[in-house]
């Protein structure tokens, strides 16, 4: 599903002008991560995605709907957005009813619920601790429930705020592991990040904002290589890429795979 | 984008530049005056006259006037209606209301009275304008206010506007989960536990934290606490204070003079 805004400027009610003038977009399928400084406008964009703030002027179309003629709660079909705190929407009792509650909010048929919990759970590795009060799980699991509370409601669209921070190593995998699942269905996700390295090693395609502006945007390592740039909006290329530069390496390298596979090449 | 809940606006004013003592003392002597000096058209004058030029002292005359318009004239209005209708005094009738006689006397009372609250309201609204309410409280607690006291006091006005952003923010959640809270009122009504849920589980882990962060500060600890922020108590401040008091005094002899 097609994500098209054009023209998308937005001021909050203080007269804080955030968004001035983006226009974009995201074909179906695609995995991008959004970076920038913070109020840079990275959230304020992506809550026009699922209708949460309304343009002041412009338009965003989520395949062939304008978010202006839909509530958000009829956009929850088409768009999942996972916040950045878990215990901003957590409430339920157990873990398994958290995850029922979006998909029952749909309406799909009991059987179909069944089936995306069941695949839910096995993404985030939760489902040894269907049982569990969410509050009981340490805020790393929480994070995982929130996750999976979202990728069980189908959507086409699945948006992460912020969500590998004060994660450890091994949860950062596992987000990972679930963007990647969610790829493989053919699922666009969208990422607001300030992980670069994260960013790099699971996203195709970078927007850096800055100011309410789209600073750059293309393919991560046409975005990630432009130092003196991203300077702009406080974002540092990621470790890999900065010693590549050091080594004067000939390509820009972004991620483990590329480095190594460059410096294998040139000691042939 | 928090909003404030105080109605502190921070200008450069001779009245804002006053130690908070000296302004607190400043609203009781208008109160006790407006009630207890015998003659009749003190609180008038107050309230007319005298309140009003402070708030222009105090650059919050537009701030003033439109919260006084707002709350205290009609407040005022209330009661001057009440009381002279009810107030079974005096004999010279100026009009009959059904059963209700409303007397030159009761009129009289009730504009007196009105005035009074005036007076009292808008005091303390000027003293609220021009106040920073935490140094208020640092004043007060430096002056040996129990700091327990100050805290709930202050931590009331900080947690408010905070629990309205994060309620805020569980609505925005749920809503993108599917959550309907624009329909019907079937709906909306079983909508109400997801957002309540996090609400308060979230506050009561907060208020866990906040009480161990301001232990770690030494909250409880019985040594005379520094502040860094000091509040200028002037000798100018000490000699209005002194001269309020002695005010307030003269007012209360008169008072008991005269009857």
């Amino acid at each position: 599903m097609k994500i098209e805004i054009n023209s998308l400027h937005f001021t909050y009610p203080t007269g804080l002008e955030a968004i001035k003038g983006i226009s974009l977009t995201i074909n179906s399928g695609e995995q991008v991560a959004i970076v920038g400084q913070n109020g840079a406008g990275k959230t304020t964009l992506v809550r026009h995605f699922n209708g949460l703030l309304k343009p002041t002027s412009g338009s965003v179309t989520i395949g062939d709907w304008d978010t202006t003629k839909y509530s958000v709660a009829k956009l929850a079909s088409r768009i999942g957005y996972v916040f950045q705190n878990p215990d901003e929407q957590l409430f339920s009792r157990d873990v398994l009813t958290e995850i029922e509650f979006g998909p029952k909010n749909l309406g799909y048929s009991k059987e179909k619920i069944d089936e995306l919990v069941k695949q839910a759970l096995v993404w985030t590795e939760l489902t040894d601790k269907t049982e569990t009060n969410p509050y009981d799980l340490s805020p790393t699991w929480r994070k995982m429930v929130a996750l999976a509370s979202i990728i069980a409601m189908d959507t086409p669209i699945v948006i992460f705020d912020e969500p590998t921070t004060g994660q450890d190593f091994v949860n950062v995998s596992r987000i990972a592991n679930v963007i990647a699942e969610l790829k493989k269905q053919g699922k666009t996700v969208i990422t607001i990040t300030h992980d670069i390295d994260f960013c790099a090693e699971n996203f195709e395609r970078v927007i850096a904002l800055s100011n309410g502006k789209v600073l750059l945007d293309g393919k991560a390592h046409e975005v990630l290589g432009q130092e003196e740039i991203l300077a702009q909006t406080y974002v540092d290329p990621p470790q890999l890429t900065r010693l590549g530069k050091v080594l004067n390496l000939k390509e820009t390298v972004i991620n483990q795979e590329e480095f190594l596979n460059v410096i294998v090449r040139s000691e042939r | 984008m928090h909003e404030r809940l105080s109605f502190h606006i921070k200008r450069d004013s001779a009245i804002h530049r006053l130690n908070p003592l000296t302004k607190l003392t400043l609203v009781l002597t208008l109160i006790l005056l407006a009630f207890l000096t015998p003659w009749y058209w003190t609180p008038h004058i107050l309230a007319v006259i005298f309140i009003p030029i402070l708030s222009v002292i105090g650059k919050v005359a537009k701030e003033y006037f439109t919260t006084a318009l707002k709350l205290i004239l009609p407040a005022a209005t209330f009661l001057f209606i009440m009381q002279a209708v009810f107030q079974p005094i005096g004999e010279e009738i100026i009009f009959h209301f059904y059963f209700l006689d409303v007397t030159q006397e009761s009129l009289m009372f009730a504009f007196r009275n009105a005035m009074r609250i005036i007076v009292m309201v808008s005091a303390f609204t000027l003293f609220l304008l021009t106040t920073h309410p935490s140094e208020l409280m640092s004043d007060l607690t430096r002056r040996g206010l129990p700091g327990q006291f100050a805290y709930v006091m202050i931590s009331t006005l900080q947690i408010l506007p905070q629990m309205q952003a994060k309620a805020q923010t569980i609505i925005s959640a749920q809503r993108s989960r599917g959550l309907d809270t624009e329909s019907t009122f079937l709906k909306r009504a079983g909508s109400i536990f997801p957002l309540v849920g996090p609400l308060v589980f979230g506050s009561l882990a907060e208020v866990e934290e906040r009480a161990i962060a301001i232990e770690a500060r030494g909250f409880t600890s019985k040594q005379v606490k520094t502040s860094f922020h000091e509040i200028p108590d002037s000798s100018n401040d000490k000699i209005l204070r002194w001269s309020l008091l002695f005010l307030i005094l003269v007012s209360i002899v008169l008072n008991l003079w005269h009857s």
